[in-house]
């Protein structure tokens, strides 16, 4: 016990005032945790002794030089630093592994952040440059014409619109809120005078086009890419038979980094399985598997025993966990990179929405963990102009990021890159604005809201530590335009621009100890799924190995199921194999 | 345990309230492990570390923030914190809560009276912190509150990677920039009624600041510098007393401005010590008024009184509020006698400046 009386005002005052100036969770210290730490105030006794031992530990192990400092700087893993006590004991388990336990054993109520402060509302980022009078005028008349839609007054919309295309007319378009404008001028339009409901236009293979040259031109998908595969790095520990399923598998460009780290792994890689999931290509070309076959050789080249599957489907919520083919004993991961919000519906709307379903599969999968991905922004709104509002600042924001990119880049490649970006975003502007009911498919929901959904769905969270966050801010470094920023907050880690978060990754957990529990999903009806010989093999284990691990070069046997089944509108692919 | 260490524990917890001990001791050994004996800071592992906050637009107890980019090319970024706007009455189009948070009803002045504006430099010896960290954000709203200001914290560039002048600079430029904007003028005479203000280094930010607008035609109506960052070549009695004593060693005051300083040069630099040997003579010039808050368990009091001597020798209007067992940070938390009674200090100064 130290000289603190613990629980009562320290010597010296008449009486300690104390405020609250934020309604935190009880028994939670309030004036810490305005300073953004989360400490019971029944622990600040036990925190504040083993502050001392730490600096004691840090003190007498360097003998008064610095070298132990540098141990916990640079090698250590930190994690949550807002979790005060548990900082401290991590950092005191680096320094003296023989330690008593622990201060905490409990976690921190759930969802206390929340209450802190009421939920962020964008920061508004604004350029103050020279044609300023007619940007802010521009942001005027789109909120008046998006108000004007809101209360079905076409008439008063419609002239708007008019009146917002002279200006553009007259402010310079290639930049900063001309630009952005512009787009949501063009949303707007489109909203008011499309007979035909404006769905997304355009092919998957357009659609990847369009992604990869997002990715090019910013960092927030290789942010994403990095931050999860860090994760799953991390989780795949001490596994030698690992499962990755990929929720979009796109141009697969987030695996070959995951791979080569595998090959490089101490003691060996493990085999990798990796099921990607992707929309049928509807020219016949088997898209997902060309990629498998092209993951297939990099592993290869690095001696990492590989298969992939290709999982086609337009929706994840066709997808039925039989068809990834989990087997026992292998670590799964799942990796969702901006796919989850698809799945939500308009918050007023009653009965359980896709993601509800689609979060028990994946949970009764026990994956080692969930990476999920997902824009920093509330597009889900039922009113058209809060959504509309929410919208235009957060794109105002993408698009000045991808602008300072494209100035600072000087290849042709990235202004290019940039150039396809934008129309990019400006699909998920239309979806946003235009869109209604099941049409709507970006329907992002902040960070905050996506804790209290896993939460609930039964997930643990696994928290992402700071070497994630500096290969993220390392990452940053090559990008020129300095107003990215990575922040860590409650475990996750968002990237912005400008102090403005714009996409978040966080992780999660579902395994429990029993890894060779094989969780049988109890809301699918195998029976009622017409089977083949070989793909249909959730109910037989030993196939699967054959299936997953075959020694010589890839093989493609076509299934024979791919239009025999009419209740699904999703097909499976064959395995591909490397080694 | 090493002795002395404990003696030095002991001493500390024994003047602050246990949560205050808990934030400053956590930061302590937190700054430890970023500094680098070669010089080099761990930035990667300090952003992760800091506790941050975003921007609010929506008010908290009458309080809103808001981030604004205000030089391109250096990525210079303020937060501005404001009393809730009025709604505008002039305007006949229902107003939603939306439209309430576009910039240009943020931008509103917070009154049709005179109204102070605070442009604040956040302290952590010119290399930790930021304007968006939990701490400052907590500081600046109670301003607000307190002063009926308008705060603009200034986001400046840091040590090692930012040296003299570039804190400087940024803090110029973010004074220059309000100086241009109309709503932060007011009164019958439309001014600009700034106050300069900030803690250890956001203090000597501030000074020097004040310094380069003598010239330049901008009043500045008070400067409030709290635990402000000096130093110079001499080890001070203070210095030596309480050196390592509450929280604070002469070996991290080093380090720091080692950081800061261009290389080669000592302490005696005029960034750090600027009524030293190499100091600026300020007699005769309009110095704005400065209010200096001295913590007496800061080990480089000697350094801050002798600036506030320096500032009486050449004729300036200075203010001393000497707290004799405040330790740096006492006003980070609201749960002392310092904190309180040192923001009323500050309310009057503002409003007789004002």
């Amino acid at each position: 016990m130290g000289p603190y009386p613990c629980g009562s005002a320290a010597g010296g005052w008449e009486g300690v005032r104390s405020e609250a100036q934020c309604t935190a969770a009880p028994d939670i210290d309030g004036l810490l945790a305005g300073a953004g730490y989360r400490v019971r105030s029944s622990d600040l006794c036990q925190v504040a002794q083993r502050l001392e031992r730490l600096e004691s530990a840090m003190v007498y192990n360097s003998g008064g030089g610095h070298a132990d400092y540098d141990h916990l700087a640079s090698d250590a893993v930190h994690y949550n630093p807002s979790d005060l006590a548990s900082w401290v004991d991590s950092m005191l388990s680096e320094l003296t592994p023989a330690d008593p336990g622990p201060v905490r054993h409990a976690p921190a109520p759930d969802g206390w952040v929340d209450q802190i402060y009421p939920q962020p509302q964008r920061a508004v980022a604004a350029r103050m440059e020279e044609e300023e009078d007619s940007g802010i005028r521009l942001v005027h008349l789109l909120m008046s014409s998006a108000e004007a839609i809101q209360r079905g007054d076409a008439a008063l919309s419609g002239s708007l619109i008019d009146e917002m295309r002279l200006l553009l007319t007259r402010v310079n378009t290639g930049f900063g809120i001309g630009k952005v404008a512009g787009y949501f001028v063009d949303a707007l339009t489109r909203r008011l005078y499309s007979v035909s409901s404006p769905a997304a236009s355009g092919s998957p293979a357009e659609y990847e086009i369009l992604y990869h040259h997002f990715y090019e031109a910013s960092p927030y998908l290789k942010f994403a890419h990095f931050t999860a595969n860090q994760a799953i790095l991390e989780a795949f520990d001490g596994h030698d038979r690992v499962h990755v399923i990929d929720f979009s598998l796109m141009h697969g460009l987030q695996w070959p980094a995951l791979i080569q780290a595998l090959a490089l792994r101490p003691g060996g890689p493990p085999s990798l399985r990796l099921t990607g999931i992707g929309p049928p290509s509807p020219d016949g070309r088997d898209s997902l598997r060309e990629i498998g076959v092209r993951l297939a050789e990099l592993a290869r080249s690095v001696r990492v025993q590989f298969a992939f599957r290709g999982v086609a489907a337009n929706r994840l919520d066709d997808v039925r966990p039989w068809m990834l083919q989990v087997a026992p004993g292998e670590a799964v991961a799942v990796n969702s990179v901006m796919q989850l919000h698809r799945l939500l519906t308009d918050p007023d709307s009653p009965g359980p929405a896709p993601i509800d379903s689609v979060l028990s599969w994946i949970h009764g999968l026990r994956p080692k963990i969930v990476t999920v991905v997902e824009q920093e922004a509330d597009h889900n709104k039922t009113g058209f102009l809060d959504r509309f509002t929410e919208a235009l600042f957060y794109y105002s924001t993408m698009f000045d990021s991808l602008e300072a990119g494209r100035a600072n880049g000087s290849a042709v490649q990235q202004q290019q890159a940039t150039a396809v970006a934008e129309v990019y975003l400006q699909r998920e502007i239309r979806d946003i604005v235009c869109c209604e009911g099941p049409d709507r498919a970006e329907r992002h929901e902040p960070l905050v809201r996506w804790r209290a959904r896993m939460g609930q769905a039964g997930f643990k969270p696994v928290h992402l530590g700071s070497n994630a966050f500096k290969q993220a801010s390392m990452l940053l470094t090559l990008f020129s335009g300095e107003g990215y920023c990575v922040e860590e907050v409650d475990g996750c880690l968002t990237l912005g621009w400008h102090s403005r978060p714009l996409i978040a990754a966080s992780a999660w957990r579902a395994d429990d100890l029993e890894d060779n529990a094989r969780p049988v999903p109890d809301n699918f009806i195998f029976s009622s799924i017409s089977s083949t010989s070989n793909t249909n093999d959730s109910n037989n284990n030993n196939n699967n190995n054959n299936n997953i691990i075959n020694g010589n070069g890839s093989m493609l046997r076509r299934n024979s199921n791919n239009n025999s089944r009419s209740s699904d509108s999703s097909s499976q692919q064959e395995s591909i194999h490397g080694m | 345990m090493a002795g002395s260490n404990e003696v030095n524990v002991n001493e500390s917890k024994r003047v602050v309230p246990l949560n205050t001990w808990v934030l400053i001791s956590n930061f302590k050994l937190k700054y430890n492990m970023l500094r680098r004996p070669d010089g080099t800071f761990n930035r990667h592992l300090a952003e992760f570390l800091d506790r941050k906050v975003s921007a609010n637009a929506t008010p908290v107890n009458g309080v809103l923030s808001f981030d604004l980019l205000i030089d391109r090319p250096t990525s210079l970024l303020v937060r501005i914190y404001r009393p809730t706007p009025f709604p505008d009455t002039d305007n006949t189009e229902p107003s939603t809560s939306s439209m309430s948070s576009l910039l240009t009803d943020l931008i509103q002045p917070p009154s049709s009276d005179p109204f102070p504006v605070i442009v604040f430099f956040h302290g952590g010896s010119f290399a930790h912190s930021s304007a968006n960290t939990a701490i400052y954000d907590s500081l600046c709203r109670r301003f607000v509150s307190l002063c009926n200001a308008v705060v603009i914290s200034v986001n400046y560039r840091r040590s090692p990677e930012y040296r003299y002048p570039c804190a400087y600079d940024d803090g110029w430029t973010a004074l220059k920039w309000a100086s241009t904007q109309p709503w932060l003028h007011s009164g019958k005479d439309s001014k600009l009624r700034v106050f300069l203000a900030g803690d250890s280094s956001g203090g000597n930010i501030a000074h020097h600041v004040a310094v380069r607008a003598i010239e330049s035609g901008i009043t500045i109506s008070g400067n409030i510098l709290l635990n402000p960052m000096f130093g110079g070549q001499a080890r001070t009695e203070s210095e030596k007393r309480l050196d390592g004593k509450y929280f604070v060693t002469i070996q991290d005051r080093d380090w720091y401005w080692k950081a800061f300083l261009p290389e080669g040069v000592d302490r005696d630099h005029p960034a750090c010590n600027p009524f030293g040997p190499n100091g600026n003579d300020l007699k005769g010039l309009p110095f704005p008024r400065s209010i200096v808050v001295v913590a007496g368990l800061d080990l480089v009091q000697d350094w801050q009184l002798a600036y506030v001597d320096g500032l009486k020798k050449a004729g300036q209007d200075v203010k001393l509020v000497y707290r004799e067992q405040a330790t740096i940070g006492f006003y980070l938390l609201p749960n002392t006698d310092h904190f309180y009674e040192v923001m009323e200090e500050i309310k009057g100064f503002v409003s007789s400046n004002c």
